[in-house]
């Protein structure tokens, strides 16, 4: 059966990741199982003055190791992460590449980033402002902009079809996975690849997150009493999506079905999240999948550990769930790999496909003393053995804008 | 009042939705109409007026954020420490 309701169906073929676990789906699941946090003293700059010292750094990253192509390696941080996550997503899906003439424009190719090259800037400004150059390195533009991830990693395989950056803050991944889901859906493009990468771990951006006060300076503790904020971090999470026909036709693996998407604003505030916002989005989402919320065996919830986010994220999953609510195995994985920001959401998919998978439900690390208005279950410390057959990842951005995505198993 | 409680209060008019409200010493900052983001702005004002660093994180409840008054109390001791700290080196 091509069709659902006469709809073109959309499956995971591949998935990859760059994440302060480890790089590698391998390495990242099985620290997740472990409940391994990645959180750690930042190494890359020198955090003097600062006062938050703690981050998710991508352990490891040797360019020469993890990526094939010379433009790739001499390309930001951040696109580098979405070379690597983008071939170990295509390798797995078995794909031949570069693509064939053929499909070249039925393909495409979404991978945004938060905040794109900030690292890039932050040193030409240096150089510019502090050292007195006379100019900046040449590549300097190609490297910061947010659409560099996305072009590098079409010419690496050949894709011609739909293909930019996407930004919704820590939306952002969950939003390119949508899109591509729709695109395929919609028949505009057969095949896609879908994402985001962040690589913002730098002296300044710090800085300037610090100054809104939100980051907490001890550790990233999702639904807990003594949650104090969030913590950032980097990498990338990329799906490689595929129509079910066009996907089983040439015999690459099936690893899950996208099933439904959704996404809402709040058009409310910039900081403070809405519940209306984030439960229309987990609604659209189990329409558009066409399931009710009893289905939902696991979410992976955005999970935040700021005093807001997630108090509003349990409000929005209780309304929505009703009694279903004290069913659903939820975790937030970000208690192990920080808050990727625009990565995040990617990394996330990258996650729940895997709980799909394995019937494995991760754990949220750290939550030995719950926050009593946090009353679902959180999976605290230990991950668990569960039939995992729907699982759904939230992401709620900064400005109010949500992309909700649910998963389900291969089709029959 | 001292000059600090001057320019926090005027920090403080400054980021309100009516500034033309009474503000003492007594007022609690939950009356003055203030958000999350704005207070991580008259923040930031404060400590670059001072020159000083106050730790203040918007996940907790602070005390020192309770009146206008606790505000100045508290920058004003961390105005000593900075002094002595800055003697000290």
């Amino acid at each position: 059966m091509t069709k659902t309701n006469g709809r073109r169906r959309v499956v995971v073929t591949g998935h990859g990741v760059v994440t302060p676990l480890g790089t590698g789906v391998e390495k990242f699941w099985s620290g997740l199982k472990a409940g391994k946090v990645g959180i750690r003293e930042v190494e890359s700059f020198d955090t003097q003055d600062l006062y938050i010292t703690i981050a998710g750094e991508v352990p490891d990253f040797d360019p020469k190791v993890h990526l094939k192509s010379r433009p790739l390696m001499l390309a930001d941080k951040y696109s580098q992460y979405a070379g690597c996550a983008a071939a170990e997503a295509v390798e797995m899906s078995k794909l031949e590449t570069p693509i064939s003439d053929k499909e070249a424009y039925r393909s495409a190719c979404v991978i945004g980033s938060g905040v794109g090259g900030l690292t890039t800037l932050e040193f030409s400004y240096k150089m510019l402002f502090q050292e007195n150059k006379r100019a900046t390195h040449p590549l300097t533009l190609l490297k910061a902009i947010g659409s560099s991830a996305s072009a590098h990693v079409s010419i690496e395989y050949g894709i011609k079809g739909p293909t930019y950056g996407l930004v919704s803050a820590c939306s952002t991944a969950s939003h390119s996975i949508g899109n591509v889901y729709r695109m395929i859906r919609e028949g505009l493009v057969d095949l896609g690849i879908g994402g985001a990468a962040e690589a913002s771990l730098n002296w300044g951006a710090t800085r300037a997150w610090q100054a809104m006060r939100v980051l907490s300076p001890d550790g990233l503790f999702p639904f807990s009493k003594n949650r104090n904020g969030t913590v950032l971090a980097e990498g990338a999470g990329i799906l490689m999506l595929e129509e079910y026909e066009h996907a089983k036709e040439r015999g690459a693996p099936i690893l899950a079905e996208l099933k439904g998407y959704g996404m809402t604003a709040d058009a409310a505030d910039m900081v403070n999240p809405s519940i209306d916002g984030a439960s229309a989005a987990i609604e659209m989402a189990l329409a558009d999948s066409d399931l009710s919320p009893s289905d939902i065996d696991y979410i992976n919830a955005h999970g935040t550990a700021t005093a807001v986010n997630d108090l509003n994220e349990t409000r929005a999953i209780k309304r929505v769930f009703g009694n279903a609510a004290n069913n659903v195995s939820i975790s937030s994985t970000k208690s192990m790999h920080g808050h990727c920001l625009g990565a995040g959401g990617g990394i996330e998919a990258v996650a729940a496909v895997k709980a799909i998978g394995e019937n494995y439900v991760p754990p949220t690390a750290g939550l030995t003393d719950p926050d009593p208005e946090c009353d679902l279950d959180y999976t605290p410390i230990h991950g668990k053995d569960r039939e995992v057959n729907y699982a759904m990842s939230n992401s709620f951005a900064f400005g109010g804008l949500n992309a909700v995505l649910i998963f389900g198993p291969p089709p029959a | 009042m001292d000059d600090v409680a001057d320019k926090i209060i005027e920090i403080l008019r400054k980021n309100m939705k009516d500034p033309s409200k009474t503000v003492t010493l007594e007022t609690p900052l939950s009356e003055l109409e203030i958000e999350s983001l704005d207070l991580a702005v008259i923040v930031f004002d404060i400590e670059d007026t001072f020159g000083i660093e106050i730790p203040y994180n918007a996940n907790e409840e602070v005390e020192a954020f309770a009146t206008v008054g606790s505000v100045v109390d508290r920058v004003n001791s961390i105005i000593a420490e900075t002094k002595s700290s800055g003697a000290a080196a």
